[in-house]
């Protein structure tokens, strides 16, 4: 037996804590809690095992996935299974979701210790968010993803509408969690629809049946659709435009649950649903044009919002949004590359889409660190001073020393300033948009301004977080402050700003290989990366985009720190009655939730009403008409009986007579005898 | 044949009816053991079914004449079991027996009460069993008469005008459904022998003309259509569940809404004899099916009482058992059957929910109430069980039926050119995810409402939760791992399916 | 020679003689008596067909319908009787309260 077929624990362990921690959690110490961080570590320690066993074995220098499979569902030729898929990607994802998910649960520890027996719910409710991420990423089929898929949306819903009762905002955050649920759920809708066309086309879901299949399907007129609906279960989850709206109410949940959805879990499920297909979404380059300006897009709409919002959890809720629309520009850019590197037979192309899948699964692993370290952070800020509006926050950094300065260093990684991971994959990303255009290639002018646009989003991106952090951080007291968080809360601060640093580092080592290999595992032609380590690093520091990126990112802090830390121009400016339209018109997020809430007003309850107004007037009215007319008939011929027993005979006499008369003709008219 | 289970399927339920029904004054206290009692040997038996080999279950059959003229007319009791209804069967039995324990503290003429119920269960394992259109047709009225009763004794404050509607319109349903079996029967005689009302015999001697053929597939699946009920023949559903006690409206909704589909399958589409009828109704039936979804979702959307909004939505579901068995493929009447058995289960949920919250809160309204999870944390916990499961969550039952019907969907739409119409099926699964969602925030969650006496309210009580989890762990049994029900199915539909496949 | 049709006026004149009775007449015993001249008129129809056509099943049918005859007069004078007896009168006018 090897060690990683051993795979399907990994899923399982957090599923079992589910149940004890639903079931008896009130029974156990920290109601669940210690249930729920046993799981997940168990499921870490599992995921580092599998991991390993993985990598030491023939399968992967063979670069074959490790497959195990039973049938779940068979329907006349169609097999669905139920089973797991090992390869490098499902380890990196599996990896870094149980890690962080680990460090969330010890913090929740702290963060949630006030909520005495809704524990139990809370570490009940976290478990099963874990399983459904680790399911998804160890799952052999497109079915089965789907359903770990829809756990997920699940959990999103219970945890975000953690306070949708008993609170006395209970209405608002019922409401955002309903809103997350739904507009998830029109993604998931379309892929669902992109599955059946997949069934369709394939006969089966199963990854290496479609990856194995996919050059006799390759023109098939469906195909495209099938990719675009897909995709549009990627904006769902993912929070791409134009069904990013959720995320940013999402914030109603705890802290520590959109630490969960914007690192470990959740929105990272859609930027996996598209490595993984991989094989099928470069069958299609006009397709990926489309992710790829889809993705450029909501980086820098993403990023406008975040730089006036006032939220400390909405700021970096938009700051979510906007590195999410990085990744989706580098994968769709890398599918882009290989899609015609693959059909013009050009090796060159071919590598670099796979350094764009590489940077934009860089991305998502140091997203994960730092974005994990920023939302805990902010909880930590949170728990301390009692609000999430940055005007009432201000010179905490003497208070809360420890979450000030790794707050900082997440700040410095996901602007982007060397040594800090997001450095690293902020440049391959931008590489990545810029290849296209570099190459000469058909939609080059596309992908030159998506990588201007990504230009612009990475100053932006210095300029808010730094606001945020000097805002929070310095000048002058203006609120109270419990003073640092308990240890639970800031040893899981200190673990992950450990990793906001380091882990951009690992490109110096053979992680590009690593990960490319899970590409050659589905896509045999595709997944060349050659390159060593230090010579990426090489190519990084000798690009001249790097430096401009870099230019723009110190400009950025230096604007941040000038208005919000020196004071050198009030901000308060802008907080004038007399705001400028654009302010305004981003305050209100582009009046996108009032578009939302017009449109399924009148698409739902308005025709709602409508349908109602025809079962009650028109169906039931002909119904009831319908009767009110026999029993008026009735009574109407019930006139006739006179009750005279002389009219009767009559009748009966007139009846026998008509009878005759009627016998008579039949008789003429048939010829008499 | 050594033991005839399947006409002791039968005769329990109707002992204990006979046994139920006199046990008035002093001892009707008593007649809820002796319900549970008879029911409960059914269920045990209708469990035995489920373990014998779906390729034995043929040698269950039973087949007595019930009276002869020579020569001229046979009436036969013909009972049998297979794929179809075995998992209808089972059912049965298992929502008559959590009813009566549902119904524990069931007081007023509790005796009537359970005999009712027990008739009810005469019926419906009658129309499931029986293989000869007379036999079918008279327990497919039985059924009629204690729901009519169960209504108009035990209902709301409109009782009276819902129980009427509700019979008058099965009635005159099933009285054209009755006219389309004389026409199949008779037509299959040919003088040389008695007219025999065998499902069987039917089968070997019809010979509709292709006209005729389309015409009594109409009347027939008239006749099943109002009992699912399909729109625009849906008004008498919402009305009979509002006013419905809660026992009444799980099995309405359970088992009785699946005698029409059950009805489509088992007679409309029967190869032998409306062959060349196919081809015209299955554009009807898809997209009538596709209009019930929509349509009650829609319907759904606007309703302020709980009850009436899970009554629409039945109507929506079965619609989309409508479109399965439309597409007439094996992945379709696969599924439609799954989805029947799904939706017995879910609807029970569902319809117990909202009574609990009509006789624990004292109103359904969903204006009236709110915040409910934090103060009744268990019944909110079943309801969001429920439903969850009623609007597809993967893991859960309602999720492999939908996927499978709208895969089914899929694939005719995509023989037929006509790829746009799954927008329908898409949209549908969007509109239920919001009426739930929508319905859940107004009664579990936001502000604790003042509008209703919350001192008399109390949580749910205990046998109302073992029966809630009987039925959650059903659903979520069968969500996990389909296929413990799948195999009951695949013997029927793998024969039926491909042989519909064949003719279109 | 006496022919078939000779009856059947015969039996044609009685029932409408009988029909007009019972059209025309108020007094509910005449009634009774008028019915009874109807349904003989229908007895010679039988009787004459059964003797022309030599079929005994026509005669075995008056012998029926004769007991029926007996029958139905008892059931009627017993009818007028506790009429006259409750509304003091049998003119079948009068005996108008059994409708809707």
């Amino acid at each position: 037996m090897e060690l990683y077929e051993f795979a399907w624990l990994v899923p399982l362990i957090p599923c079992i804590c589910f149940v004890l921690a639903g079931f008896i959690g009130h029974k156990t110490p920290q109601c669940g809690g210690l249930i729920a961080i046993a799981g997940a570590a168990a499921a870490f320690v599992m995921a580092a095992l599998v991991s390993y066993g993985y990598y030491t074995s023939d399968l992967y220098k063979a670069a074959e996935p490790f497959v195990q499979n039973m049938d779940w569902l068979v329907v006349g030729k169609i097999t669905i299974q139920f089973g797991i898929y090992i390869d490098t990607l499902s380890c990196i994802m599996m990896l870094f979701a149980s890690f962080i998910s680990t460090l969330i649960f010890i913090y929740s520890l702290g963060y949630m210790h006030d909520q005495e027996g809704r524990r139990r719910r809370y570490f009940a409710e976290v478990s099963l968010f874990l399983t459904g991420m680790l399911g998804l990423a160890v799952s052999s089929n497109y079915l089965e993803m789907f359903v770990f898929w829809e756990i997920m949306g699940l959990c999103s819903y219970l945890l975000i509408g953690f306070w949708s009762f008993n609170h006395e905002e209970a209405v608002e955050k019922s409401s955002a969690a309903k809103k997350a649920f739904l507009v998830t759920r029109l993604g998931d809708v379309c892929l669902m629809c992109g599955l059946f066309i997949l069934l369709y086309i394939f006969g089966s879901l199963d990854y290496q049946n479609i990856f194995g299949s996919i050059e006799a399907h390759k023109d098939d007129v469906l195909l495209p659709f099938a990719i675009l609906l897909m995709f549009g279960g990627v904006i769902g989850k993912s929070a791409q435009f134009p069904l990013h709206d959720w995320l940013p109410d999402a914030m109603a949940g705890p802290t520590t649950v959109s630490a969960l959805i914007h690192a470990a879990t959740m929105v990272k499920a859609g930027i996996y649903l598209v490595a993984r297909s991989y094989p099928i979404f470069t069958q299609c380059e006009e397709a990926m044009v489309f992710v790829a300006a889809i993705g450029g897009f909501t980086a820098i709409y993403a990023a406008s919002m975040a730089l006036n919002n006032m939220n400390i959890k909405r700021v970096l809720a938009y700051s979510t949004l906007s590195q999410l629309g990085y990744m989706v520009l580098a994968l769709g850019a890398g599918a882009y590359l290989i899609s015609l590197g693959t059909k013009n037979g050009d090796a060159n192309l071919i590598k670099l889409g796979t350094a764009g899948y590489i940077a934009g699964i860089l991305h998502m692993i140091n997203h994960a660190f730092f974005k994990a370290l920023l939302f805990l952070g902010s909880g930590s800020v949170i728990h301390a001073v009692g609000t999430e509006d940055m005007r009432m926050m201000g010179g905490l950094r003497k208070k809360m020393p420890i979450t000030a300065y790794t707050m900082l260093i997440g700040c410095f990684s996901i602007a982007g300033i060397p040594i800090f991971s997001g450095f690293w994959s902020k440049d391959l990303v931008l590489e990545a948009a810029f290849a296209p255009f570099h190459e000469g290639l058909g939609f080059g002018s596309v992908f030159c301004v998506l990588f201007v646009l990504g230009m612009i989003t990475a100053f932006m991106t210095a300029f808010y977080m730094f606001r945020m952090w000097f805002m929070t951080f310095t000048g002058e007291p203006r609120g109270h402050c419990h003073g640092e968080s308990p240890k639970t809360m800031t040893f899981p601060l200190l673990i992950l700003s450990v990793f906001a640093i380091l882990s951009g580092l690992v490109i110096m080592g053979n992680f590009g290989y690593y990960v490319a290999r899970s590409l050659k595992t589905s896509m045999p032609t595709a997944g060349i990366f050659v390159e060593k380590g230090m010579d990426v690093v090489k190519e990084i520091f000798t690009t001249p985009a790097t430096y401009v990126a870099l230019v723009l990112a110190i400009v950025g802090i230096a604007i941040a720190f000038f208005m919000y830390s020196k004071k050198a121009y009030d901000p308060e400016k802008f907080d004038q009655d007399k705001k400028p339209l654009y302010y305004r018109i981003v305050a209100k997020r582009y009046y996108f939730p009032e578009m939302y809430n017009q449109i399924s007003w009148k698409l739902g309850y308005g025709v709602a009403k409508g349908v109602e107004a025809i079962d009650k007037q028109l169906i039931d009215g002909t119904v009831n008409g319908l009767s009110n007319a026999v029993v008026g008939g009735g009574d109407g011929l019930a006139r006739v009986e006179t009750g005279y027993v002389r009219d009767y005979a009559a009748y009966v006499a007139l009846g026998v007579l008509i009878l005759m008369g009627i016998f008579a003709v039949i008789f003429i008219y048939g010829g008499g005898f | 044949m050594d033991f005839p289970i399947l006409s002791i399927l039968v005769i329990v339920p109707l002992v204990g009816a006979l046994l139920t029904l006199f046990m008035g004054g002093a001892r009707a206290p008593k007649a809820k053991f002796i319900a549970a009692a008879f029911s409960a040997v059914t269920l045990v038996l209708a469990v035995y079914l489920l373990t014998i080999k779906p390729e034995d279950l043929a040698d269950l059959t039973e087949n007595y004449v019930w009276f002869k003229v020579s020569g001229v007319v046979k009436m036969n009791i013909i009972f049998q079991i297979d794929g179809l209804s075995i998992l209808m069967v089972f059912l049965t039995a298992l929502l008559v027996f959590l009813v009566v324990l549902f119904s524990w503290h069931e007081e007023n003429n509790a005796n009537y009460y359970h005999s009712l119920l027990l008739a009810m269960e005469v019926g419906l394992m009658g129309v499931y069993m029986a293989a000869d259109y007379f036999l079918f047709y008279i327990m497919w009225e039985v059924t009629l008469i204690p729901m009519f009763f169960l209504i108009s004794w035990y209902g709301g404050p409109r009782r009276h005008y819902s129980a009427i509607k509700f019979f008058i319109y099965t009635h005159v349903a099933s009285v054209i459904m009755m006219i389309g079996i004389f026409i199949v029967v008779f037509s299959a005689h040919d003088g040389s022998h008695a007219v025999s009302f065998a499902f069987a015999d039917v089968a070997a001697n019809s010979a509709l003309s292709e006209f005729m053929q389309i015409f009594v597939f109409g009347l027939l699946f008239f006749g099943f259509a109002v009992k699912m009920p399909v729109p625009p023949f849906h008004t008498w559903l919402p009305d009979a569940h509002v006013e419905a006690p809660t026992g009444g409206s799980v099995l309405l909704a359970g088992v009785m809404l699946k005698m029409g589909s059950y009805g489509i399958i088992r007679i409309c589409l029967n190869q032998d004899i409306f062959s060349l009828a196919f081809g015209f109704w299955q554009p009807v039936m898809i997209g009538l099916g596709l209009f019930a979804m929509v349509y009650g979702a829609y319907a759904c959307i606007a309703q302020n009482d709980l009850k009436k909004m899970v009554a629409y939505s039945s109507i929506s579901h079965m619609g989309m058992v409508l479109v399965g068995m439309g597409c007439m493929s094996e992945i379709g009447i696969q599924f439609a059957i799954f989805q029947m058995f799904a939706h017995g289960i879910i609807s029970g949920v569902l319809f117990m929910v909202c009574g609990i919250a009509g006789h624990n809160f004292g109103t359904r309204d969903m204006r009236l109430l709110g915040g409910m999870a934090g103060k009744f944390p268990v019944y909110a916990t079943f309801m969001m069980f429920g439903f969850m499961a009623s609007l597809g969550l993967p893991g859960l039952m309602g999720f492999i039926a939908e996927f499978g019907l709208l895969y089914g969907l899929w694939t005719y739409l995509a023989a037929h050119s006509l790829e746009w119409l799954i927008v329908f099926g898409l949209l549908d699964m969007m509109l239920t995810a919001g009426y739930y969602l929508w319905a859940m925030q107004k009664t579990l969650f936001g502000k604790l409402t003042d509008k209703i006496d919350l001192e008399h309210c109390h949580d749910i009580a205990k046998n109302e939760i073992a029966v809630l989890a009987v039925l959650c762990g059903l659903i979520a049994l069968f969500g996990i791992m389909p296929s413990v029900a799948m195999d009951f199915i695949t013997p029927y539909s793998s024969v039926l399916g491909p042989a519909l496949e064949a003719l279109l | 020679m006496i022919n078939m049709g000779f009856f059947l006026v015969l039996a044609a004149a009685l029932f409408a003689i009988g029909l007009f009775g019972l059209l025309s007449n108020k007094r509910g015993i005449v009634s009774l008596m008028c019915i009874e001249l109807m349904l003989n008129a229908a007895n010679i129809n039988f009787v004459t067909f059964a003797s022309f056509k030599s079929d005994a099943t026509g005669q075995v049918f008056v012998i029926m319908s004769i007991a029926v005859a007996a029958a139905e007069v008892a059931v009627g004078i017993a009818l007028m009787l506790n009429a006259y007896k409750m509304k003091k009168t049998t003119e079948v006018d009068k005996l108008s309260t059994m409708r809707w």
